[in-house]
């Protein structure tokens, strides 16, 4: 297991360096750069820009300038937030005004005063929080209904069940918000209509500071709305997988061994069911996590998923290039758990090489 | 041979049914799913809708009466009381106008065409390529899967966007008139050809396949290892005789209501799209388009946002029964009961 | 309430007090009298904090570096926390002084000798003790705002390193200022700004010019705290990021207290400023910046979280009609323009008379009342009406383009016949940047073409970046392009010359954009910027703005902005027309 879990870290550096190198290519390629305006900037102010950014120079140094930026560390008398373009994630003070520091992600073309890793710091950890309860909200919403309506296949139950998690995903979350806002926000006023309940800086990075009512105020409308959407694949999956299931033969031995059907079910029945849903758990938490741009802007949120977007729209390179490692690398990981998760779900998956 | 074992012998003509192909066998199968009937019939009588939509529609699609700007029928204040205080009033529109004073009824019809065509376009691209892919992938497993993973892996943290966008700063940008005989024209003809939606299907075509890939490595992976593949291969069955005639049924179910249930977010694509100026051109209406529209007038006038929200739903649950009609029997552990 | 209370208890001791030392104090007097003092001491209620919430749009404020500043949103928050050397009225864009109380112009008009205030100090926010302090240098005096701060602030706004946008505004006006900003010249000294005491800072300018005063007084030429930023003996050197929150130094009304990112700006009020005619202390004790997108931003207005919401287009109809918002709806002028500009030297549009007639086919009337609902003005021209030296519609009623059908397709006959077409054999493309509102604007326009000329038109966008280079490529220019302009200074010359005259920013020098040039244009705006007389500026920007949109027809204005906002009841505020940029300290809450 161990030796697996290491091989495929290797190739996730792979994959990363993959991914980086497509994506420096093809953001150079597209016409347009950061710093086109509506008024034509004058050429010098061009070439200053340019220069401080080091634009002018050549790709292939441009891009290795960034890899070495990210990957290699390296020891600096600048002191920690203080600079916009030696501002690195990880800062190890090793004497009086010394630092060793690493991975620096670059600075932001489109704010003047913030790096990557701000970003990274305090944009991301929000993102990760709605994610993560969006999450939790499909698959609260999504196996509990996919199991009733497998159970009561063809009845009302069923047609029910599954009718909600049709209309959780017909009405996308830029009509069902702005209803959910103006019903629980403005009318009845119980929940703050925008905003998030937590601010950097965060446990462990990522985890608010305070768990309390004031942050289920403002994460459950959006919870909702995102993660009603995302239940109805995880329902109409459940439903599938378990019926499909249900019908194995090794169900009915199990049966006809004497097992209480709901040891049939809960025990035997719904691990293996499981696959198809976790497979889609992996990229759905990906993408939930790094941040969706429509629910964000609904809901005032400060996350990020505005900026895998506007990064690309502002041509802000630094900015584009992080948001699509940092999605790689946590798609990569998913998908890692994913498999491991096969293992224990299904034994006679086994996790070859 | 005693008298029970005469009486046990039973006569082969009583026993022997007309033996039914798989394909016939799921066929009736899926007529006696009543919910799958009902979402097949919606989905001929869209089809339907989509083909005759000038006989159908009251108005065309485009005419715009700018004085006409957000009308609503009476009845719609009966829905939504809180119009009362500004709506206009005119009973021509059947479910009201639009922001340009477009019928938004006839919108609705005509868009069909477009939710149609990506709905049935994008499950296709997907399933084919997906499947296939994730097929081998599963199948062969070691190395090659996990080269063909990673690959999956990589794909997917491609930035598509920057893709589409660099796309449309080569085909649709300055290039409304591109000299005969280049690349760029050969793309810009066909664009033409398939009603100005080329670039939908390569986004579908781009992000869609992948997790029908994954979905069918996870359920080959479970289902390879199972006692009748070994028996299969025990008797000599080549690889592909055994991914198509044995894995491939028993594994389609969750594939095909995966599928049915990723049709909302092509649609949502195509709008995306629409909106950046890579999908339909205007004013061609798409029900996407028009939901994202109408969703920044939600709280003045919800008719604008609901109603093709309403269509797009009656056609997900149309689609998603029959999906599941067609899981139910296309499983061939049902084969040859009732 | 419980204020008025402890008022009217001080009123009772105060009198019973008085009564006591005439009269025989009687024990139960005496009693009440030490029972309610003690009260009145033990519980002092402390004043209502004013706190005003607005929203400044969805996204972090790029930065509040005055230098680097370009958004609008930075530059409101830069104006409140420091003031320029001359000011800008809000509700007349009059020119006012800032912290140069007076200055002289030389003989030639190009030195400006500015006299700063004296007494105006640096502060910060202190967390810790939960209040504004003054600054204080290394001798532990606080630190005075100085001619050399502006000096600095100018200065660094011009050096290369800096890369600051906005720079080329002051390297356009300021003497030396462009080589120096080129890195021709590495000599502060050669540019054109003198510290010649600590309160006497002297400009010399290229030219002399009517907005000359009104630039000196931009946020890029803001004081600026050179110690905090390259850091001196006591301080420690903040570089880029010297405007986070606990860091961030101003002298302005309100200081910044914090900035969450992404989330909220809050600022405090700066009880050291001491209030000078164009810019009083503030009444407001705080005011909270949320960045929010402006139907997230109304929601919360409608929710009674926002004190003020631009009103977002699709709910227009609604507050209007509303009993309670209509009455809190305010639409008032913003120095922008929207227009359609034509690439002349392209196939159809090459000719005036199809300019012309395109331009005159457009009902702006019926599109604003219609698409756009905002009240705004239809344009007959391009310079914005408010901006010093732009023509009014009030005195100048038939000056440019106005809806004439008729006319239009009586040209545009006379233009086929010539050629021998018919209006269906015209082949034109109208290209604009992503956006829904665009996308209105040119679908209805798309249709009044047609039903007045019978004219098919295609509609293209792109998306804004590329769209940016495709109109300015001299090969790629589209026959009718989208675009619109908004004050940088508020002056005519800031539009119709910086964006139409040759090599301007819509006409660039090697081709794209209008591609175009007439050399009466030329002398007119050339003419305008020197001229002094305030109404002979007006006559010739409308001789200019003649040609360019009716006699040339080189675009077709299409309206000017205005914004639609609701403010609550209890604000009492004054309503700026300089596109976004309130002047807060003027504002008071009554609660």
């Amino acid at each position: 297991m161990t030796r697996y879990i290491v091989r495929r870290f290797l190739w996730m550096l792979l994959v990363l360096f993959v991914v980086s190198l497509i994506t420096f290519l093809l953001m150079h390629a597209v016409p347009g750069g950061p710093f086109d305006r509506e008024k034509a900037v004058p050429p010098e102010i061009l070439a200053n820009l340019n220069a401080k950014y080091h634009l002018d120079e050549p790709l292939p140094k441009q891009y290795l300038r960034y890899l070495w930026d990210v990957f290699i560390p390296h020891i600096s008398h600048i002191p920690p937030g203080t600079s916009l373009t030696d501002d690195h994630l990880i800062n190890v003070k090793i004497g009086e005004k010394l630092w060793l520091k690493w991975m620096n992600f670059g600075p932001s073309y489109s704010s003047r005063s913030r790096t990557v890793n701000d970003y990274f710091r305090q944009q991301f950890p929000i993102s990760a929080q709605l994610g993560t309860m969006a999450l939790l909200v499909a698959v609260l919403i999504g196996i509990p209904l996919g199991i009733l309506a497998a159970l009561k296949q063809n009845t009302i139950w069923d047609y029910l069940g599954m009718g909600i998690a049709i209309f959780g995903v017909s009405v996308p979350v830029i009509v069902l918000g702005p209803i959910l806002i103006w019903i629980f926000g403005v009318t009845l006023k119980w929940l703050p209509p925008t905003g998030w309940g937590a601010k950097p800086p965060f446990i462990l990075g990522f985890i608010p500071s305070k768990l309390g009512p004031e942050f289920f105020k403002y994460a459950i409308m959006p919870s909702i709305a995102l993660g009603l959407g995302q239940s109805a694949l995880i329902a109409r999956l459940t439903r599938a997988s378990l019926l499909q299931v249900l019908r194995e033969d090794y169900i009915r031995t199990a049966r006809a061994k004497g097992l209480p059907e709901r040891a049939v079910i809960f025990v035997h029945a719904l691990k293996n069911s499981m696959i198809p849903v976790v497979t889609v758990l992996g990229p759905m938490f990906a993408a939930l996590v790094t941040g969706t741009f429509v629910t964000e802007t609904i809901f005032g949120i400060p996350g990020m998923g505005r900026y895998f977007v506007i990064s690309i729209t502002n041509r802000d390179y630094p900015l584009i290039m992080g948001t699509i490692l940092l999605y790689a690398v946590i798609l990569v990981l998913a998908n890692l758990m994913v498999d491991i998760t096969y293992a224990f779900l299904d034994p006679r998956i086994r996790l070859t090489d | 041979m005693s008298e029970q074992a005469a009486a046990l012998r039973v006569r082969p003509e009583v026993l022997a049914r007309p033996s039914r192909g798989f394909w016939e066998d799921a066929f009736l199968r899926l007529i006696r799913n009543r919910a799958a009937v009902v979402g097949g019939i919606i989905v001929i009588a869209l089809i339907f809708v989509a083909i005759f939509a000038p006989y159908i529609a009251p108005y065309t699609y485009y005419e715009q009466v700018l004085v006409d700007n957000n009308k609503v029928p009476a009845w719609m204040l009966w829905l939504f009381p809180s119009m009362k205080g500004y709506a206009r009033i005119s009973d021509r529109y059947p479910l009201g106008a639009d922001y340009v004073g477009r019928d938004i009824l006839s919108r609705i019809i005509y868009g069909t065409r477009i939710s149609l065509t990506v709905a049935f376009i994008g499950p296709i691209i997907s399933l084919v390529i997906g499947t296939i892919y994730g097929s081998i992938s599963g199948y062969f497993g070691g190395r090659v899967d996990n080269i063909m993973m990673r690959a999956v892996d990589v794909l997917y943290a491609f930035p598509g966007l920057l893709f589409i966008i660099l796309l449309m700063a080569f085909f649709r940008s300055t290039l409304a008139h591109p000299a005969p005989g280049t690349f760029v024209y050969a793309v810009s003809q066909l664009d033409a050809k398939v009603g100005g939606m080329l670039f939908i299907f390569i986004g579908i075509g781009l992000t869609a396949w992948e997790t029908m890939a994954r979905l069918t490595r996870g359920q080959v992976l479970s289902v390879k290892e199972k006692e009748f593949i070994e028996a299969a291969r025990a008797i000599g069955a080549g690889h592909l005789r055994i991914m198509f005639r044995h894995i491939f049924p028993n594994i389609i179910g969750p594939l095909v209501v995966a599928e049915t249930l990723a049709i909302p977010s092509y649609i949502s694509l195509e709008a995306f799209l629409s909106f950046i100026g890579l999908g339909v051109n205007p004013p061609t209406p798409s029900w996407g388009l028009m939901i994202s529209e109408g969703a920044g007038v939600i709280r003045t006038y919800p008719n604008q946002a609901i109603f093709p929200a309403l269509a797009l739903a009656i056609t997900m649950f149309a689609f998603n029964f029959l999906g599941d009609g067609l899981r139910d029997a296309l499983d061939p552990r049902l084969r040859g009961t009732r | 309430m419980s204020r008025k209370l402890s008022v009217a208890l001080a009123l009772v001791v105060t009198a019973a007090m008085l009564l006591s030392a005439c009269a025989t104090p009687t024990p139960q007097i005496v009693k009440e009298t030490v029972v309610v003092t003690k009260e009145v001491v033990v519980t002092p209620t402390p004043v209502p904090k004013k706190v005003l919430r607005m929203n400044l749009g969805p996204g972090d404020v790029p930065t509040l570096d005055p230098s680097l500043a370009t958004d609008v949103s930075s530059v409101q928050v830069i104006e409140l926390t420091s003031v320029g050397l001359t000011r800008q009225n809000e509700e007349t864009a009059a020119i006012e002084p800032g912290m140069a109380e007076s200055w002289d112009i030389s003989e030639d008009g190009k030195t400006y000798t500015f006299h700063l205030r004296k007494g105006i100090y640096w502060v910060k926010y202190d967390a810790a003790k939960g209040e504004v302090v003054q600054v204080l240098d290394c001798q532990g005096k606080p630190r005075e705002v100085k001619a050399q701060d502006f000096w600095y602030g100018i200065i660094r706004t011009l050096k290369p390193q800096t890369a600051s946008d906005y720079a080329y505004v002051l390297a356009f006006v300021i003497e030396g200022a462009e080589d120096f900003n080129k890195g021709v010249i590495t000599d502060t000294a050669a540019v054109g700004v003198k510290v010649i005491d600590d309160y006497t800072l002297q400009i010399t300018f290229k030219e002399p010019a009517a907005y000359n005063a009104n630039i000196a007084g931009m946020w890029v030429a803001h004081a600026e705290p050179s110690w905090l930023i390259e850091g001196d003996e006591c301080t420690e050197a903040r570089g880029d990021k010297w405007t986070e929150t606990g860091f961030f130094q101003g002298y302005g009304p309100y200081t910044l207290k914090e900035w969450v990112h992404e989330d909220h700006i809050v600022l405090v009020k700066n009880p050291f400023w001491p209030g000078i005619p164009s810019v009083p202390q503030a009444k407001i004790d705080e005011i909270v910046f949320r960045m929010l997108e402006d139907t997230a931003a109304f929601a919360e207005y409608e929710a009674g979280n926002l004190d003020v919401a631009g009103v977002p287009i699709g709910d227009i109809d609604r507050v209007k009609a509303d009993p309670v918002l209509s009455k809190e709806l305010v639409i008032g002028p913003v120095l922008c323009t929207y227009y359609y500009g034509f690439n002349t030297k392209a196939p159809v549009v090459n000719d005036v008379r199809v300019r012309r007639a395109l331009s005159m086919a457009i009902d702006r009337k019926a599109l604003v009342e219609n698409v756009l609902k905002g009240g705004q003005e239809p344009a007959q021209w391009f310079c914005r009406p408010g901006l010093t030296g732009c023509p009014t519609p009030k005195d100048y009623p038939d000056l440019g383009v106005k809806y004439n059908p008729e006319e239009a397709k009586k040209l545009l006959d006379e233009y086929l016949k010539e050629k021998g077409l018919k209006p269906e054999d015209l082949d034109l493309t109208l290209m604009f940047n992503v956006g829904v509102g665009h996308e209105k604007i040119a679908q209805a326009i798309q249709q009044m073409w047609k039903e007045k000329l019978g004219i098919n038109v295609k509609l293209a966008s792109q998306e804004w970046k590329v769209y940016l280079k495709t109109i300015r490529d001299p090969k790629a220019t589209p026959q009718i392009w989208r675009l619109g302009w908004c004050q940088d200074y508020p002056d005519a010359n800031n539009f119709t010359r910086e964006v139409f005259s040759f090599g301007g920013s819509a006409n660039p020098a090697e081709g794209g954009g209008v591609n175009w040039k007439n050399d009466k244009f030329e002398e007119l705006v050339r003419a305008a910027a020197k001229e002094m007389d305030p109404k002979k500026r007006v006559d010739l920007y409308a001789q200019a703005e003649q040609i360019l949109v009716y006699e040339d027809a080189v675009i077709a204005p299409i309206y000017w902005y205005t914004r639609v906002t609701c403010t609550k009841p209890y604000v009492k505020r004054t309503f700026s027309i300089l596109g976004g940029l309130e002047h807060i300290e003027k504002w008071d809450i009554a609660k």
